[in-house]
């Protein structure tokens, strides 16, 4: 795989590019599916492709190459198109290299791991045993070596492994759980916690009747905070900021959430998002996007930086910077204090389909799904359906109150793009709507 | 190109090996996207994507696998592979396929002007000169995002029955993301347009002329839009806001394998039941298809990915629930035929039920003739935000363009109006469907695990809603 990195980064030099980066990526994921308690298909992924970036005076090119048997060709290609692209003033260089890199930290027992299904079976029995009558899902093994070479300098090796399971459990169309676990080490891998949670989630959703629109205190689940996370870091590349798809423009130094609230990226600490380096070979390391409510940084590659006069966070994607790893630091509230502050409210245990009218204000709704239980005084009062979550970004992250002192690891299809520590959180005065029938 | 024979060995190999069943789809995809980011052209995106996907059924499971190395050696691993995946699936009941005739053929799209011998200059100028001629409206725009796609894609698909199809596809797309501001207050827009075809569909998409009508109506909005009004009123939905409805609360809810719970974890279930079919869900001037053959339309194809001959498919006709979309797995379960509705966005991941084009079927009102009988309501021409939640029958969508009726008269623009409606609230409440009829919107459809973003076009008339609750 170096052999390849390198071979791209010669050429790409070779034929007169400033600058070029090839990240070399061997796929060996191996994934179960299951739906109605049962597996539908599992898949296999064997292969081995470049992830491409060239500078050809200041016209920028990104690839990916497949055919690696044709390597030369490719990349005579890419060069000769760059040379009629346009020049990209905003491009601002590599990072220099070398760097020094953490040691690897993979577990080999994931990497050797031939057969998921015990994973699969042990996390349907978690969510029969409460009661559910369906699952489905997904477990993964992800399995990936990284070989990336930059013309500046960058030699790195990187080896990502992780186990992954995500169970939705049933009761009926309309109850329902869902829980996930996620680990870089097989002995923490609890497939059968998930299912627990997703089970007993869909149990205590019986016979949930349509909700009310209104404004109420919200308990948010791990799981749908993971999702509102998600919002924070994505909108906090410097790239979608640039692009109009944020919140965040003009907003660093300012309050964007409550005081209480410290939300960090990190993909040198070990989470399911670790990795070694960003695209451009760049340790990465912890960095505040969010401190004690106010907007810290955007996320950065070293362009991105240059135009807003930063430095780089160690978030290079191949164009745009994205998060790793986030984390939401957590309270100093116990689970049972989060929901007994809830006087009038709900307790929302997932959600899908975010959605904004206006990136610019964080103007957005999103329908949350699986449990929805109504809270009064700290207890459950009933089961809802059939409600959306309609509010605006930074109001909600402004309207948290506590933060349990536990977190979970949370990755979710979708939502929850960017593996994430989450704690429970509880918010005021939150607007929710439904549909007119 | 790969070596071809290498699709026919890995089938053969796979029956050798145990499957019951096998099928080998090949994949050369050679993809070009434009970035332009507020008039800096960012980067080139360039891929040439290439290898084999093997699926089989052995012992009653079902195992995939794939590679990008086209050698008989990695090709063997991978059959090894999904053979030896899907017999550890220790199924209760065994996946069976519902049967079809062996298809053997070519199709392709034409192109009047080869996606290929278009210099890479011209492509990137398309993007530019809409940029340039933005900027001469002398509008505060705060953030102007373009993309220019095409994606060229070949295909060889063989299975242990007997087909064998080659296929072409080009395919080119036009997206923008624009934000309008005026005195502190900005409005936003992204639209996304896509057709089968040469070069040419670029010149039928006519992006210029709607990214500055669309320019123009978010300043019109900012500098004279009212609070849209709360109520029951008339709505009168614009192709675009149609073809969104049909997609989401008819197309997705009719997914086979949605209504059978195989995609609960992710994309979630149905309101619709294998039971449904005949039930009332719209009203009788309502008829909602899916059609892979409307020629040139973003998600145009012969043959489907798991080689089954594409057709026309009546989802909601006259107001009732007609029609699941299927694939041979869906089929057998159901008991009956696949209508060919298989797809995969790429050939490293199964083929799963999917729409392709969506729209409600025009009739034969004129917009005019429809505004002229409203009273008081609001003509929504786009939208902005929407969502729907995961059994399809909450919908919600805020408007973009949108205009109040006064006695019959198109009159102020309104911002944000809000539709949130159930499934059948909406298509309930339609009594008059357009002769007017646009299938330019091309949106990327998720589904599965891992996720696929797949072309798929929505569209339609404009059609009447009476009466229904607005805000």
């Amino acid at each position: 795989m170096e052999d390849y990195a390198e071979r791209i980064v010669d050429k790409a030099l070779k034929l007169g590019c400033q600058d070029a980066v090839a990240d070399v990526i061997g796929n060996r994921s191996y994934q179960i599916r299951f739906a109605q308690n049962q597996v539908v298909i599992s898949n296999q992924w064997r292969e081995t492709s470049a992830s491409v970036f060239l500078v050809y005076n200041k016209r920028v090119i990104a690839s990916e190459i497949k055919d690696l048997t044709k390597l030369d060709a490719a990349v005579e290609n890419l060069v000769k198109i760059a040379k009629a692209s346009r020049e990209n003033p905003d491009y601002a260089g590599l990072a220099e290299g070398p760097f020094k890199y953490d040691r690897l930290t993979v577990d080999k027992r994931i990497v050797d791991l031939m057969d998921g299904s015990d994973f699969v079976e042990a996390a349907i029995h978690g969510a029969t045993a409460e009661g559910a009558k369906e699952c489905a899902g997904s477990f993964w093994k992800y399995d990936e070596e990284h070989s990336l070479r930059t013309s500046n300098g960058v030699k790195g090796y990187d080896h990502r492994a992780s186990l992954y399971l995500s169970i939705r459990a049933l009761m009926s169309l309309e109850s329902s759980g869902h829980g996930v676990a996620c680990a870089t080490r097989m002995s923490q891998f609890d497939p059968e916690k998930a299912g627990h949670k997703a089970g007993k989630i869909a149990a205590l959703a019986k016979d949930p009747v349509g909700g009310e629109a209104g404004t109420y205190d919200i308990v948010f689940d791990p799981l749908i905070l993971g999702s509102l996370i998600d919002q924070i870091g994505g909108r906090s590349s410097a790239y979608i900021v640039m692009a109009g798809l944020s919140p965040f423009a003009k907003k660093i130094g300012k309050l964007v959430a409550s005081k209480i609230v410290t939300i960090t990226d990190d993909g040198s600490a070990d989470s399911m998002g670790r990795q070694r380096f960003d695209a451009e070979g760049v340790p990465t390391k912890k960095k505040f996007i969010v401190r004690n409510g106010v907007l810290k940084t955007y996320l950065h590659n070293t362009s991105t930086a240059k135009k807003f006069k930063a430095k780089t966070t160690a978030n290079a994607g191949l164009i745009a910077p994205w998060p790793h790893a986030l984390s939401c630091k957590p309270g100093n509230w116990t689970r049972d204090e989060i929901f007994e502050e809830c006087r009038d409210g709900l307790w929302l245990t997932n959600t899908w389909y975010t959605r904004y009218q206006s990136y610019v204000t964080g103007d957005f709704s999103t329908i949350p799904r699986d449990g929805i239980f109504r809270i009064k005084d700290g207890e459950i009062v009933g089961v809802w359906k059939d409600i959306r979550l309609t509010d605006n970004l930074l109001h909600v992250w402004k309207s948290i109150v506590g933060l349990s002192k536990t977190v979970d690891q949370v990755n979710w299809w979708g939502e929850v793009s960017v593996p994430t520590f989450a704690p429970y959180a509880l918010a005021r005065k939150i607007r929710i709507t439904r549909s007119a029938e | 190109m790969a070596d071809l024979d290498l699709v026919e060995f890995a089938v053969d190999y796979a029956r050798k090996k145990g499957a019951t069943y096998a099928e080998a789809r090949f994949e050369h995809q050679r993809n070009e996207e434009f970035i332009l980011k507020n008039s800096v052209l960012d980067a080139l995106y360039i891929t040439e994507d290439s290898g084999l996907g093997v699926r089989v059924l052995a012992k009653g499971g079902l195992g995939f696998a794939a590679t990008n190395a086209m050698t008989k050696t990695d090709v063997r691993v991978i059959v090894d592979d999904a053979v030896r995946i899907a017999k550890a699936a220790r199924r209760k009941d065994p996946i069976v396929f519902a049967p079809e005739d062996p298809i053997v053929m070519e199709w392709s799209v034409p192109q009047k002007k080869k996606l290929s011998d278009v210099p890479v200059e011209e492509k990137i100028e398309e993007i530019l000169h809409i940029d340039r001629e933005l900027a001469d409206l002398k509008l505060k725009i705060l953030a102007r995002f373009f993309q220019q796609a095409n994606r060229q894609i070949d295909k060889y698909f063989v299975n242990s029955e007997g087909s064998k199809i080659r296929s072409f596809s080009p395919r080119v797309r036009l997206d923008y993301f624009l934000t309008v501001m005026h005195y502190g207050n900005a409005e936003q827009s992204h639209q996304s347009y896509g057709r089968s075809g040469g070069w040419e569909a670029v010149r039928e998409i006519d992006m210029l002329r709607r990214t500055l009508d669309e320019a123009k109506s978010m300043q019109n909005a900012l500098a004279h839009g009212k609070k849209s009004p709360e109520g029951k009123m008339d709505l009168v939905a614009g192709p675009m806001v149609a073809g969104i409805a049909s997609h989401e609360s008819c197309g997705h809810p009719t997914e086979a394998d949605r209504v059978l719970g195989r995609e609960a974890s992710q994309a979630g279930k149905s309101f619709i039941t294998p039971t449904s079919i005949g039930q009332k869900v719209g009203s009788p001037v309502v008829n909602v298809v899916d059609d892979p053959t409307m020629e040139h339309a973003i998600a145009f194809y012969v043959t489907d990915d798991e080689g089954v001959k594409a057709r026309r498919r009546y989802l909601y006709k006259d107001g009732m629930i007609n029609e699941f979309l299927q694939n041979r797995e869906t089929a057998a379960v159901l008991g009956t035929q696949s209508n060919g509705a298989s797809r995969a966005v790429t050939y490293n991941v199964e083929a799963i039920v999917r729409m392709a084009n969506t729209f409600v079927e025009p009739k034969d009102w004129g917009t005019d003739e429809m505004l002229e009988d409203v009273k008081y309501g609001v003509y929504m021409k786009s939208f902005m935000e929407w969502n729907i939640d995961d059994k399809r029958y909450n919908g919600k969508y805020v408007g973009r363009e949108a205009y109040l009726i006064e006695e019959g008269e198109v009159t102020t623009p309104v911002r944000n109006t809000v539709v949130e409606l159930t499934t059948p609230a909406f298509w309930g409440a339609v009594d008059a469907v357009g002769k007017d009829f646009e299938l330019f919107h091309s949106g990327y459809c998720g589904k599965s695990d891992p996720s696929q973003a797949l072309d798929a076009a929505l569209g339609g008339p404009t059609i009447r809603l009476r009466n229904v609750y607005l805000r």
